[in-house]
């Protein structure tokens, strides 16, 4: 009893940005799972907009007005749109099967051959955890000192004085790359002319 | 399938392994808050253990078959909280940063869609934005240039997610399918 009423006062001494923070994360994470296990492609699509909107509601919290907006009308409205027609043409009802299956190609072979299966299926995932707990303990192990003021209110200010500015030649490779990326995609999404019907017109 | 019980059954596993972490959660948390217990906690690593423990226990409740969704569900949201309690705000931003990052990592190994990889892609790239903001809230607050390096970084999306799902469609054309395993375009 003692032990909980010390817990309780723990809890209840966490301030609300803590909390805020801690439900946020749960919900990033819990979806962006979902968005790689979930069987429906399509249904995962529309859960990647809860991905992106939790974590836009992170960048509210650290304070950053602009990009928390900029990323919902990026990512959660464009990004997500193109993804999901990508997905309509692509007819996703054909391939149905699941993302993370176990032993689809499971042989019926025993002992060895059936251990090492199991090893390779496993790989990702070793990466992942192991890439994820190195990342963890080299931010653990710095030291450090966060300044204790707050982000400057007019922070928008800031970032369109800095873009046109000290950063105006970025920006402008940044406009550069977009247009390339736009004519290239066209190229090669448009869908090319039947060549047979000239050579036979020739023949 | 019925007469197993629930505790049997694959659904009851995940929630099995969801209960056992949440009891962690709480056994860890319990003895953090205590001051005598906290130090002991801090210096000998023991969040580390913890964060093994859980792993290890995943891969055993994968072993008995359990579904592998559920339990990476659990297994990260409790080593997450776990590894973060002691740690002050911002190395839990950037610890949510890596775990998102690990998680896309894995989904875009994984999976046999080309589409699942690219938005696997685009959860990498949200965990980098994260990172650069998280720390241009509390290293850099006055020049916000962790802001600035992350609206390149959408820029930088929005083209790859063009690109990339343009590249898709044209291979869905030329080889009327989009799984992982079957292409060989590029096999050498």
């Amino acid at each position: 009893m003692d032990q909980y009423m010390i817990l309780k006062d723990y809890v209840s001494s966490a301030d609300a940005e803590t909390a805020l923070f801690y439900v946020i994360a749960i919900l990033a994470i819990s979806l962006s799972v979902g968005v790689i296990s979930d069987r429906n492609i399509i249904r995962s699509g529309f859960i990647l907009i809860g991905v992106f909107g939790a974590i836009s509601g992170l960048f509210l919290m650290l304070q950053a007005q602009f990009l928390a907006l900029a990323q919902v009308m990026i990512y959660a409205v464009g990004i997500t749109l193109v993804v999901v027609i990508a997905l309509m043409l692509t007819n996703p009802r054909s391939e149905r099967e699941a993302v993370i299956t176990e032993g689809d190609e499971f042989s019926q072979e025993t002992g060895a051959v059936q251990f090492i299966q199991r090893l390779q299926q496993g790989t990702p995932a070793f990466v992942a955890v192991f890439s994820f707990f190195t990342i963890y303990l080299a931010i653990r192990s710095e030291s450090w000192t966060p300044v204790t003021e707050k982000v400057s209110t007019d922070n928008v200010k800031v970032l369109g004085e800095a873009l046109t500015t000290v950063y105006s030649l970025p920006f402008e490779f940044a406009s550069v790359l977009l247009l390339a990326a736009l004519i290239g995609a066209i190229m090669l999404a448009k869908a090319e002319k039947r060549q047979p019907a000239i050579e036979s017109a020739e023949d | 399938m019925q007469d197993q019980g629930f505790m049997k059954s694959t659904i009851g596993k995940d929630f099995l392994y969801g209960g056992l972490v949440f009891l962690t959660i709480c056994a860890f948390l319990g003895f953090l808050s205590n001051p005598a217990t906290r130090d002991v906690i801090i210096n000998n690593y023991y969040d580390i253990g913890m964060f093994f423990g859980i792993v290890g226990l995943g891969l055993f409740f994968i072993g008995i078959g359990a579904r592998t969704p559920g339990v990476i569900a659990g297994g990260a949201i409790g080593s997450f909280i776990v590894l973060t309690a002691p740690q002050d705000a911002l190395v839990r931003y950037l610890s949510l940063s890596a775990l998102l990052f690990g998680i896309g990592m894995y989904g875009m190994i994984k999976s046999r869609n080309a589409v699942r990889v690219l938005m696997s892609i685009e959860l990498m790239l949200n965990a980098v934005n994260i990172n650069l903001i998280a720390f241009s809230r509390f290293v850099d607050p006055v020049q916000v240039k962790g802001q600035l390096f992350a609206i390149f970084i959408l820029t930088v999306a929005a083209a790859e997610a063009a690109v990339g799902l343009a590249i898709v469609l044209a291979v869905y054309r030329n080889m009327s399918t989009v799984d992982m395993n079957k292409f060989n375009l590029l096999k050498w």
